[in-house]
């Protein structure tokens, strides 16, 4: 019972959403609350990893397949670092957004929640832990999503209800199907399942597929992404926590653990179910970058570079070699951090001047300079331009494409970069390169420039020295392949 | 066919039976159906009495010297049916009451009017 | 002989002559005293009794000292314990919900002879789940249909009388059809006892295949029709939805589950494993079983009001129940039994906090329900638990039986009812998501509302609060109650 201090980053979430709910803070004091909260979690995340390494804990065991054991590999490590560090930068920006929106209370309670969870599913050491996380991942974003309360809100609410019920079952027929094989589903490095067999073939695709697909609508593979720009109606901090960190990464997250500690690279690779699934990535990554060329919104434009970039990484999922799954999760990261900047730029604009659309942010450069110029930064490393973080996943997915002999991804890569510029510059030169109307407009609130700026360092810097991560990241993979 | 022509007691009831569930299934008149699961409830006793029924032997009143288990017929179901007759007068007295009851709110007994007064 | 082996017996002889004692007290609240006195002893009993049988196995009690099979015979085995724990503490926590919110739908006068009705009803219920013979079962049967019907009678609506006269008619059937059974089995075996029945049977079904088989036939119908098989369910929805609301509860969740018992013992114990796969009649009960899942959850998304969507709803989760049995399989009957168990709290607590919403706000249809997370954050809260339990969150029973009954439908070589059972979890989620998400959120719906405006204080909804416990504990102790389950099916 020495290691029961597993389940502090989990649990302390969750107190701290009940004593938000429960008592009345004035907005002061709400503040102090919750950022120390956010902090502090981060400080036992790193005091955890540091004093006890890799330690695991069966929590309950209520069956013999409701077995809730939590368990910290080097995975976990990387995703509940990345989920509880960009946290605390999205505490910070909504401490300021959120005056515009209102509701705060309600706000923070399920902001909090949803840490707790997010950290349980990069804990989970089985199959069904990461299930029964993942259902409650739906059901705490939800508030969170329809926000506003408006009937718009509502609609995509439902949507997103509906969508990710839909794949939860989906989840749910793969996980009977494979338990009738294994009763033991805890996640292993190479796999867990017995070899592969003609009668068990139909069994397994079967189930890897359902799987796929299930914790896909999480992950916004097309044709299960609508759900992703509806969403949008939500207030930025949300979008941008939705779409960076917490529910996109945790379905990206629940496919890696499934694939690779669950069926192992060997049976996938003889089931060939990867080409298969690799056309419907294909798809994603160009429909995505298709889509968000056309739209006005600049944060639906937004939500759809989100699919195609998803579509990256789970490209580098399934093409199975060592290069392409370093690449993957090193975009994981990145795509996280320059999303959010991204998206904390577009709510700076909404939160100064209320405008919205592409149309609407003629010269807005020159009045917020250092919000669009982070933009700017941010755009260049999802294009992939050296020296951003953007420029280094692409190259090891790129790598990875080639190892796996078909030259046709690395050229869809490089289309889809094309395409990515074409629909981020647009946004940089209306800003910077037109001329727009007078109104002064002043930059961010400090609350919502620092974090901006912080993250953009970092993805500098990350695209300068992305050696320690490289190094942790080829850990992993060594392990795995 | 021979079975069915001996059995004319079994026989009998399960055409009473078939009736009476036709009729308590088809008709609209209330008071029709509640005719119609007496039949069947008294289709169902006359089986069972039947089954009880030994040819050649007596009705178990002891007259007189006691003929010993072998002269009499079993008396089981004929027990058993009191208490089934008891129940299915019960009932039909608790139907009846609801028929009256429902005469009054609804001003007919025909199942499909009444179907139709949805309403309030 | 241990006293603690009698108490069966007397739990149903307390529980028939309180129940006569209350037509002569004129005060109410003597009345309401006496029936959760009474109940609240009986559980005792019952637990004391479940306990007994744990540690001891089961045993069969004769009545009067009359042998079988000339005497009547209960058979106590871990599941009528069981089962008998479940009904008297389930109606303990209905009783002590209606002693607050009765007099808003029933008149003083008829107070009484609700609780009588009531206590003769449980009383019923657990007879027929205790009683080793058929006749005796038949007997209780019928007390129990008369007192339920009763018990939605006595709320004097012209809805009420429509209701219970379908119910009446349509059990009336039912019961016809198990007494054909009876006899037909009577006049192959001469016998009434169900041991007795089964080592007769066991001889000689091979030479009177037809008429087994139609008996087996006639007791899946009759009992079918009073615990709401699809397509024999027509009477439920009118029956549950305007009965008050501990009626309600009581009908969804115990009356059908004595019924499904009870055919339960009567296919496997009375017939068995060997005449059942013989004759190949429990596909039959597959597949209407499976029928009713989808189209009991279709039906209720279509429904208006809210007690209609939650009786359709029970017509879907007695789809399980008869999935489970039509398996033919141990595991299959053991979660039929599970399932049992966690959709009794489930929809006893379900029930009970819809009347709470229709008592306070005096409306019933969804439309005019919306917003009430504000008013009565309580009610609505709890009812989102049960919610949840319903659509299939993992910890709660509602989960533990989908998982399971899968688990068993592969087991038996019937792969393609896992895509039913999870296409019917999902249908729950579609209709009871909109009662809860209406009820909390959205900005047109919480217009106007004040909060806590129309909560019931806290002391009215303690039992409610209890059933929800006792449901999330039967979710955490799922795996001891099935070992049990299993342990007694033995």
């Amino acid at each position: 019972m020495d290691n029961i201090i597993i389940i502090l980053p989990i649990i302390f979430p969750f107190i701290l959403a009940i004593l938000m709910a429960t008592i009345k803070f004035n907005e002061v004091k709400r503040n102090i609350f919750v950022s120390i909260g956010v902090i502090l979690n981060l400080i036992f995340l790193i005091t955890i990893f540091y004093m006890f390494g890799e330690i695991s804990i069966h929590l309950i065991k209520l069956n013999e397949f409701l077995d809730i054991y939590l368990k910290i590999d080097k995975l976990s490590i990387m995703f509940s670092l990345l989920v509880a560090i960009l946290w605390i930068f999205t505490t910070f920006y909504a401490m300021e957004y959120m005056k515009h929106e209102g509701k705060e209370k309600r706000f923070f309670t399920f902001f909090l929640a949803t840490l707790g969870v997010t950290i349980g599913i990069a804990f989970a050491g089985n199959l069904i832990t990461l299930y029964a996380f993942y259902e409650f991942l739906t059901l705490t974003t939800f508030p969170l999503v329809i926000h506003t309360d408006s009937k718009e809100a509502l609609k995509s609410g439902k949507k997103y209800l509906i969508y990710s019920f839909i794949g939860a079952t989906f989840v749910l027929l793969g996980m009977i199907l494979l338990f009738s094989i294994t009763k033991d589903i805890t996640f292993n490095a190479h796999g867990i399942l017995p070899a592969l067999t003609k009668e068990n073939r139909s069994l397994y695709l079967l189930s890897y597929v359902s799987m796929f697909l299930g914790f896909g609508v999480k992950a916004a593979i097309v044709p299960f992404h609508s759900w992703l720009p509806a969403a949008m109606v939500a207030p930025t901090p949300v979008s941008a926590l939705l779409h960076a960190v917490a529910v996109v990464k945790s379905g990206i997250f629940a496919i890696i653990r499934m694939s690779y500690f669950i069926f192992g690279a060997k049976i996938i690779k003889e089931l060939h179910v990867n080409i298969f699934l690799s056309i419907l990535i294909v798809i994603s990554i160009l429909l995505g970058s298709f889509l968000a060329l056309h739209q006005e919104n600049l944060k639906k434009r937004l939500a759809y570079s989100t699919i195609s970039q998803l579509g990256y990484v789970l490209l580098g999922v399934v093409l199975l070699n060592e290069d392409a799954f370093v690449g993957s999760l090193l975009h994981l990261i990145n795509h996280a951090l320059i999303k959010i900047v991204l998206f904390f730029c577009v709510g700076a604009i909404m939160y100064t001047t209320g405008k919205t659309d592409i149309s609407q942010i003629r010269g807005i450069g020159k009045q917020m300079p250092i919000t669009m110029g982070c933009f700017g930064i941010a755009a260049i490393s999802l294009i992939g331009i050296p020296p951003t973080n953007g420029f280094v996943s692409k190259w090891y997915l790129a790598q990875g494409g080639l190892t796996s002999g078909e030259m046709i991804f690395p050229a869809i890569l490089l289309f889809s970069a094309l395409l990515t510029a074409l629909y981020l510059l647009p946004v940089i030169t209306e800003a910077f390169f037109k001329k727009g109307e007078h109104t002064i407009v002043k930059e961010a609130p400090m609350k919502m420039l620092i974090p901006i700026v912080m993250i953009t360092i970092i993805v500098v810097l990350l695209g300068l020295f992305p050696n320690i991560l490289i190094t942790f990241i080829q850990q992993i993979a060594s392990e795995v392949i | 066919m021979e079975g069915l022509m001996n059995n004319y007691y079994e026989t009998g009831s399960i055409i009473l039976f078939g009736i009476g569930f036709a009729i308590l299934l088809l008709h609209n008149n209330l008071i029709k159906k509640i005719i119609g699961m007496n039949i069947m409830d008294t289709a169902v006793f006359l089986f069972f009495i039947a089954k009880g029924y030994v040819s050649g032997k007596d009705a178990p009143i002891i007259i007189g010297a006691h003929k010993g288990v072998q002269g009499y017929i079993n008396p089981v179901p004929s027990a058993l049916m009191l208490t089934g007759i008891v129940v299915a007068v019960s009932t039909t007295a608790f139907a009846l009451a609801l028929t009256v009851r429902i005469y009054e709110g609804y001003g007919s007994i025909e199942l499909d009017e009444i179907i139709k007064m949805r309403s309030d | 002989m241990s006293i603690i082996q009698s108490f069966p017996l007397v739990i149903i002889l307390v529980l028939l002559i309180t129940a006569f004692m209350m037509p002569l007290i004129k005060n109410t609240k003597i009345i309401k005293g006496i029936s959760l006195v009474s109940m609240t002893s009986v559980m005792i009993l019952a637990l004391i009794n479940l306990d007994f049988v744990h540690k001891n196995g089961e045993y069969l009690y004769r009545i009067g000292h009359f042998n079988a099979p000339y005497g009547i015979e209960f058979r106590i085995g871990i599941i009528e314990a069981m089962m008998g724990l479940l009904f008297t503490f389930v109606a303990l926590m209905i009783i002590w919900y209606s002693i607050y919110s009765i007099e808003k739908e029933i008149k003083q006068s008829k107070i009484g002879l609700y609780y009588l009705l009531v206590n003769i009803l449980i009383g019923s219920l657990l007879g027929v789940v205790y009683s080793n013979d058929l006749f005796n079962c038949f007997v209780f049967i019928e007390v129990g249909t008369l007192a339920s019907c009763g018990t939605i009678i006595v709320k004097d609506k012209k809805e009420n009388i429509k209701a219970t006269l379908k119910y009446l008619i349509m059990s009336c059937l039912g019961s016809g059809l198990v007494l054909m059974g009876i006899a037909y089995l009577y006049s192959m075996t001469g016998h009434l006892n169900i041991n007795y029945i089964h080592a007769e049977l066991v001889k000689c079904y091979l030479i009177y295949p037809n008429a087994v088989l139609i008996s087996i036939v006639l007791f899946i119908i009759g009992l079918g029709v009073k615990s709401a098989m699809f397509p024999l369910h027509n009477w439920l929805p009118d029956a549950h939805s305007s009965a008050p609301s501990s009626s309600s509860a009581i009908l969804s969740s115990l009356v059908l589950k004595a019924f499904v018992l009870l055919l339960i013992k009567i296919l496997y114990g009375v017939f068995g494993m060997d005449i059942l796969n013989h004759f190949s009649v429990l596909n039959i009960v597959l597949i209407l079983g499976s029928l009713g899942m989808i189209m009991g959850s279709v039906f209720a998304i279509f429904q208006k009001n809210i007690k209609r969507v939650i009786a359709y709803s029970t017509v879907a989760q007695m789809g399980y129940i008869f999935l489970g049995i039509g398996l033919g399989t141990n595991l299959g009957v053991s979660i039929a039994i599970f399932h049992i168990i966690g959709h009794a709290v489930t929809k006893s607590a379900l029930f009970l906090l819809a009347g709470a919403m229709i008592e306070q706000t005096g409306h019933k249809s969804l439309a005019q329900l919306k917003g009430i997370g504000r008013e009565m954050p309580l009610t609505l809260g709890l009812f989102s638990i049960g919610a949840l339990s319903m659509i299939g969150i993992p910890v709660l029973p509602g989960f533990i039986s989908k998982w399971h009954l899968s688990l068993a439908s592969i087991a038996a070589g019937d792969t393609i009812l896992i895509v039913v059972i999870l296409l019917s979890s999902l249908l729950n989620a579609v209709y009871y998501s909109p009662i809860v998400i209406n009820g909390f959120f959205g900005e047109e719906n919480l217009q106007g509302k004040v909060y806590k405006s129309k909560s019931k204080p806290l002391k009215e909804l303690m039992p409610v609060i209890f059933l929800v416990i006792s449901m999330i504990y039967v979710g955490i102790a799922s795996r001891g109650i099935i070992n049990l389950i299993s342990l007694g099916l033995m």
